[in-house]
C-alpha cells in the first residue's frame, strides 16, 4: 500500500487509450488527452495508447467493445470513458482532475 | 434457387429447417427472456464441435463467462477441452463492473475486431452472439449501435460464419424483437417462445422465414433435457417419409382379425375406445400376445394400471406377461401421466423404441395422458408420435376411456380419430335387462371390414367374439332399442 499511497499523493496518472488506427474519433480522443497531459496534470501522467488493429488481444483482455476508449488504471477506482472525448471539461470530471490540480 | 445450409446437429432442427441453419448466413433468433435463445445458440455450437468438428465462437453481451461454463457443463458439454483445444473462444462484452461515461461519439469497432480475430484464430465456422439487446443496454445510442450491429452483420458474411444472433421479445406474439433489428437481419428469423397455456408451460420453436430458402412452417414444440439440451419434436416434417404398408399383422384374436379383413396393417395405428372396464386393456393383452406367431417384440407404456396389476390381469386371460418380459418380447413400462411433461414423455417413448426396437406399441391409455397437456398439446403429441411410430413402422395400440359407461365420445378421441387408422369401439349394451359387451371395427383404412356390432365375452381364455347384434339398434349412442323380426 505504500507505493500506492506515494504514487496517488504524486498524483500521477496512468491512462490507457485504445484507438482503432487513424479513425476520426480515435485522432481526436488522442488530441484531447494528449493536451489534458499537458495542460491539466504537466506532463505527471503516463499514457499508453493501444491500436486493436495492431492488438486485438489487449482489447480482448481488457473487453474493449468501443472505440475510442480511455481506462484511468490509476488512481483507483478504476474507470472509463466512451468516446471522442470531445467536451473536455466532461473528461476532467470523468478522470477526477479539477482545474489543472490533481486529487 | 435453394441456398445452401449448414447441419447443426440439434435434433430435428435439421428437418424442420430442411438441412439447417443457411450457410454463411446470419440467423435472427428472437424470443422472450427464459425462451432458451441462449442455450439454442450454445447448443448449436456444441454440436458443431461434438459431431462435425467445427470451431466455434461464442459472444456473450450478457451472462457473464463463468456462468455460461457452468451452465454447459450442467449438459455435459467439456467446455474446458474445447477452451484448451481451441475450439471454442468466448468473446467476453459482458457487463463490467466499472464505471464508465459517454463523452463524444463512438463506434463499435473494438468489438469488431475482437470478434474477427477469434474467428480467425480457431477458423470458426459457427458463430453466436448473445444478446442483442444486452448490446443496448450497454451502449444508449440507439442509432450508432444499429449502424453498428450492421457493420457486425457484414463482417460476418465477410467471414462466411454460420452465425445465431439472439435478440429479446417482449411478447410472444407480436412484433419480432424489440429493437427492429429484423430490419438488416430479416433474411432468416427464428422464434423461440414458451407459453403459458392453461397453467402449462409449452415450448415451441418457429422458422418464421428463411430467405431463399425451404423449411417447415408453423410452431413445432420442443423440450429441454438434462443430457440432450434442446430436443424439438417435429409435427410435419416426418410425415413426409411415411410409407403404407400392405403387411398384415394379427391383433391376438383370430375372430378380430377377420373383423378386421385379415389382421391390422402392420405401420397402422389402432384406436380402441371403451368405457372403463368395457375390455380395452383386454384387447391390449391380446395385441401384446400376438407377437407369439411371429416372434415380434412388444412394448407396452402403461399410464393407469401399476405392473402389478396388469401381469395380474393378464393372468386371468391366461398370459403370462413375465415370461415374455424375461424372454426379451415385452418390455412393460408404467409410468404416471404427471412426472413429466407430454413433450418429454414423447422423448421418452422415442429413447425406448430406439433401445428397445419393438415390431409393436401398445400405450394404455392415451386418456390418462390427456390430464397433462393442452388440448392442442395433446393433438400435436399425437401427431407427432404417429409419424415417429409409422416411420418406424411399428404397429401402434392406443386405448381412450369414454365418459359415459354407454359410450359417448372422449376428449381423445375427438382429437386423434382421424389421425387413426383403426377404430375399435367396446361398449356395454343393455338387452333385455342384461348387460352385454359389443365390439365393432368402426374403421379400418384401405381395407374391407365387419360393419356388424358383435357381442363378446371374457372367460380365462381372454376375448371371445360371438354372433352380430341382430335386432338390436341404437348401441353405439348408448340407447339401444330393440327391433322387432320378420321371422
Amino acid at each position: 500500500m505504500g507505493v500506492k499511497t506515494l504514487q496517488s499523493k504524486m498524483g500521477k496518472h496512468i491512462l490507457e487509450l485504445y484507438v482503432n488506427g487513424s479513425s476520426l474519433t480515435s485522432v481526436e480522443a488522442i488530441e484531447t488527452l494528449q493536451n489534458i497531459c499537458e495542460e491539466h496534470l504537466h506532463g505527471n501522467c503516463e499514457v499508453e495508447i493501444v491500436d486493436v488493429l495492431k492488438n486485438p488481444e489487449r482489447a480482448e483482455e481488457a473487453g474493449i467493445l468501443a472505440i475510442p476508449t480511455l481506462i484511468r488504471k490509476w488512481p483507483l477506482p478504476e474507470s472509463r470513458i466512451i468516446g471522442a472525448l470531445t467536451i473536455k471539461s466532461r473528461v476532467l470530471a470523468g478522470l477526477g482532475i479539477t482545474n489543472g490540480n490533481t486529487h | 434457387m435453394n441456398i445452401e445450409k449448414l447441419p447443426t446437429g440439434i435434433e430435428a432442427f435439421d428437418h424442420i429447417s430442411d438441412g439447417g441453419l443457411p450457410l454463411g448466413r446470419t440467423t435472427l433468433i428472437a424470443g422472450s427472456s427464459g425462451s432458451a435463445k441462449t442455450l439454442f445458440g450454445a447448443q448449436f455450437l456444441a454440436m458443431g464441435i461434438m459431431l462435425f468438428d467445427q470451431s466455434g465462437v461464442f459472444v456473450t453481451f450478457e451472462e457473464q463467462v463463468d456462468d455460461i461454463r457452468k451452465n454447459l457443463r450442467s449438459f455435459n458439454w467439456d467446455i474446458d477441452t474445447w477452451e484448451k483445444e481451441g475450439k471454442w473462444v468466448f468473446v467476453d462484452g459482458s457487463p463490467k463492473e466499472e464505471d464508465s461515461i459517454t463523452v463524444g461519439d463512438y463506434d463499435l469497432s473494438a468489438f469488431r475486431i475482437r470478434l474477427e480475430h477469434a474467428i480467425n484464430k480457431i477458423k470458426a465456422q459457427r458463430v453466436v452472439i448473445d444478446s442483442i439487446g444486452s448490446v443496448f443496454t450497454q451502449f444508449p445510442d440507439m442509432h450508432t449501435i444499429r449502424r453498428e450491429l450492421f457493420k457486425v452483420a457484414m463482417t460476418l458474411r465477410r467471414l462466411h460464419a454460420t452465425s445465431i444472433i439472439t435478440a429479446e421479445r417482449t411478447e410472444e406474439y407480436g412484433e419480432i424483437s424489440r429493437f427492429g433489428v429484423e430490419e438488416f437481419l430479416a433474411d432468416n428469423v427464428i422464434i423461440l417462445r414458451n407459453v403459458l397455456n392453461k397453467e402449462k408451460r409449452r415450448r415451441t420453436i418457429e422458422i418464421l422465414k428463411f430467405r431463399g430458402s425451404n423449411h417447415i412452417k408453423g410452431e413445432n414444440p420442443f423440450t429441454i433435457i438434462p443430457d440432450k439440451a434442446i430436443v424439438i419434436i417435429p409435427l410435419s416434417a416426418m410425415e413426409l417419409k411415411q410409407r403404407s404398408s400392405h403387411v398384415r399383422v394379427t391383433s391376438g384374436v383370430p375372430k378380430l382379425d377377420d373383423m378386421c379383413g385379415g389382421g391390422f396393417y402392420r405401420d397402422s395405428i389402432i384406436l380402441v375406445s371403451g368405457a372403463t372396464g368395457a375390455g380395452k386393456t383386454l384387447l391390449v393383452a391380446n395385441f401384446i400376445n400376438g407377437i407369439r406367431e411371429k416372434g415380434e417384440r412388444c412394448l407396452l407404456m402403461a399410464f393407469e394400471e401399476s405392473r402389478e396389476q396388469l401381469f395380474r390381469n393378464a393372468k386371468g386371460w391366461g398370459q403370462d406377461f413375465e415370461k415374455l418380459e424375461e424372454d426379451g418380447y415385452l418390455k412393460v413400462v408404467c409410468i404416471y401421466p404427471e412426472v413429466s411433461s407430454l413433450e418429454d414423455h414423447f422423448i421418452n417413448i422415442q429413447e425406448i423404441v430406439k433401445s428397445f426396437k419393438p415390431d409393436r406399441i401398445a400405450i394404455d391409455s392415451l386418456s390418462a395422458l390427456t390430464r397433462t397437456s393442452s388440448e392442442k398439446g395433446f393433438r400435436e403429441f399425437i401427431i407427432a408420435l404417429t409419424s415417429f411410430l409409422k416411420h418406424e413402422e411399428i404397429t401402434g395400440m392406443f386405448t381412450a376411456t369414454t365418459p359415459l359407461l354407454t359410450g359417448g365420445a372422449s376428449v381423445t378421441e375427438g382429437n386423434i380419430s382421424t389421425i387413426t387408422d383403426t377404430i375399435i369401439l367396446l361398449r356395454y349394451v343393455e338387452v333385455y335387462g342384461e348387460m352385454q359387451r359389443a365390439i365393432s371395427v368402426l374403421k379400418m383404412r384401405g381395407s374391407k371390414h365387419d360393419a356388424a356390432i358383435r357381442q363378446f365375452t371374457i372367460d380365462s381364455q381372454g376375448m371371445n367374439i360371438g354372433e352380430p347384434f341382430n335386432g338390436v339398434s341404437g348401441i353405439l349412442t348408448g340407447n339401444p332399442v330393440v327391433v322387432k323380426q320378420n321371422n
